[in-house]
């Protein structure tokens, strides 16, 4: 068991005029070595949820088991450090939080925090430097002085060279163009085939929900509306329309066939499929 | 940092907060100079009346002030310690060791005790009931006779309420980027003092790019909507004394006689 939520509330200011319920009741389970889609409106809760999953916030109410840490509400709380070395968080725009003079000292900054000796952490960090793709020339170059996607990618490695079980990403991609998008999703699924991790990914876009992940989290009102796998949630477009998002492109051009008559089977869900489906009826109209 | 309160802008609605910022701006600074008169206890007794009665009529309430207070206890002790050390007149209160304490030292912390307090009731009275923006008209305003002798009032004007408008961006920007470098191990509490560094550093710099990189935004946001500094420009809002602004002034420098007449001429 990866990472267990039982009733967990977070409220802001508890106690002041501006108290402000985040989470309420929220009971979450994710198995290990999945990749899980997080989304939901803004102010939906998300940011709140992904953050206490390395205990950068607790739980005002509840329990919250990640890897097999125990955090209950109103407990003392030793160990949280070491659970930040497993629980990679990646925050939205990342980049920001750049200072080395180099970048292999800055990607070697998260390891060195966990004690990890100088040597060995360098050496994680060349390792991690090529998981994001990331050539040796970067190595002695500043952060500050490289272009945003490059920036994201150290940003990124940094919290790889710590080798995190759980790596947690709030909107990864908010800000690249196609490519940047495309090659750093195409990174978090290696990472989670080939590298094992667990992933979760905050995003907005259903594309890469649909086109990456396992299974999707829909966060509405600080609580947890539906927790089913990717195939599920898209066999029809209600579930995005019901969020006012875009459903993926397959999947509107599935409906609009059978809208025109066409038979399509519901667990056809890729545009090759769709295509040999639909050329056999045509054929067998002609 | 949730309970930053000295110098925040409480909206409400009052006779003080509906006064010109002109007016209560030239005001604070009299009462201000007031309280450098040493016109002794007496003195200091009319002042906080008077600024009590300010606070009341301006709906404020007197906990918020004393909140505002808790950033100046650790100066106050310091003082304490200070005068204790280096002053040796009066009477002798207790002897510890080599260590005498003598009243004088206790009273001259009292005296600038005292005179903190006095301070932060009145500059919060100002900063409390007055908007940024008001507050930036003011100072315009005031400078302006200075533009003779070539202060750019309407820059500094501008300087100030740029400054204020960023606080609580920089606020927000300085716990997400605390947030982040904690999710790297980052230790803010404890730690040996060369990790210590290593942390303020991994804060600093950060805070810093992003700072200079809104600051770059802001000026071409300003320049692409033709901002040019220096040059005239008409106002939407236009400031106007009415027989209260005046009251205020009239009051503020009778205090400021008094004062004077205590310490001096009595």
């Amino acid at each position: 068991m990866a990472i267990r939520f039982e009733k967990v509330s977070h409220i802001y200011s508890d106690g002041t005029p501006y108290r402000y319920v985040a989470l309420s009741d929220v009971d979450l389970e994710l198995k290990e070595g999945k990749m899980t889609a997080i989304i939901g409106q803004t102010g939906s809760g998300k940011s709140t949820l992904v953050q206490h999953l390395n205990a950068l916030l607790l739980p005002t109410a509840g329990k919250l088991t990640v890897l097999d840490k125990v955090i209950e509400a109103g407990g003392e709380h030793k160990g949280l450090k070491e659970l930040r070395g497993k629980v990679g968080l990646v925050f939205q725009f990342p980049e920001y939080q750049l200072f080395e003079e180099t970048v292999l000292k800055d990607i070697a900054f998260g390891p060195k925090n966990f004690g990890v000796s100088e040597q060995d952490a360098l050496k994680q960090a060349k390792e991690a430097m090529k998981m994001v793709g990331l050539g040796k020339e970067y190595e002695e170059r500043s952060p500050l002085e490289l272009s945003g996607g490059q920036k994201r990618r150290v940003a990124i490695a940094g919290i790889l060279a710590m080798d995190p079980k759980v790596l947690v990403l709030d909107e990864p991609t908010a800000g690249l163009d196609p490519a940047g998008t495309k090659s750093m999703m195409e990174l978090f699924r290696k990472l989670n085939r080939e590298y094992g991790k667990t992933v979760l990914i905050v995003t907005h876009d259903m594309e890469q929900v649909f086109g990456y992940c396992d299974e999707v989290v829909v966060i509405e009102n600080g609580r947890v509306r539906t927790h089913e796998t990717v195939r599920e949630f898209f066999r029809d477009s209600s579930a995005c329309k019901a969020m006012g998002v875009l459903p993926p492109d397959v999947i509107t051009l599935k409906e609009m066939l059978i809208a025109k008559g066409f038979q399509v089977p519901e667990d056809v869900m890729d545009t090759d499929t769709l295509a040999k489906v639909i050329a056999k009826q045509v054929k067998h109209h002609g | 940092m949730g309970n930053f309160t000295l110098g925040r802008y409480i909206p409400l609605d009052s006779p003080i907060h509906r006064m010109d910022p002109r007016a209560k701006i030239s005001a604070m600074l009299v009462v201000l100079i007031a309280i450098f008169f040493p016109a002794g206890w007496i003195g200091y007794g009319i002042i906080f009346a008077v600024v009590a009665s300010v606070i009341v009529t301006a709906r404020l309430s007197f906990r918020y002030i004393l909140r505002s207070m808790k950033p100046m206890m650790f100066m106050m002790v310091f003082l304490l310690v200070i005068n204790s050390l280096v002053m040796k007149t009066g009477t002798p209160l207790f002897t510890l060791g080599s260590f005498t304490l003598y009243s004088d030292a206790i009273l001259q912390t009292l005296y600038i005790v005292v005179r903190l307090l006095l301070m932060i009731m009145i500059t919060t009275c100002l900063t409390a009931t007055t908007k940024p923006l008001d507050m930036t008209l003011g100072i315009e305003d005031l400078l302006k006779p200075f533009e003779k002798i070539h202060v750019p009032s309407h820059e500094i004007a501008m300087l100030i309420s740029i400054a204020l408008r960023f606080i609580p961006d920089l606020i927000d920007e300085t716990n997400r980027i605390i947030k982040a470098q904690e999710s790297r191990g980052v230790d803010l509490k404890e730690g040996k003092f060369s990790e210590r560094i290593m942390a303020i550093l991994s804060l600093v710099v950060p805070l810093f790019v992003s700072a200079f990189q809104r600051a770059e935004d802001l000026a071409n946001a300003m320049e692409a909507r033709g901002y040019a500094p220096g040059e005239k420009r008409t106002r939407y809002k236009v400031l106007k004394m009415e027989t209260r602004d005046h009251l205020l002034l009239a009051g503020a420098f009778l205090l400021l006689g008094t004062m004077i007449w205590l310490a001096y001429f009595r």
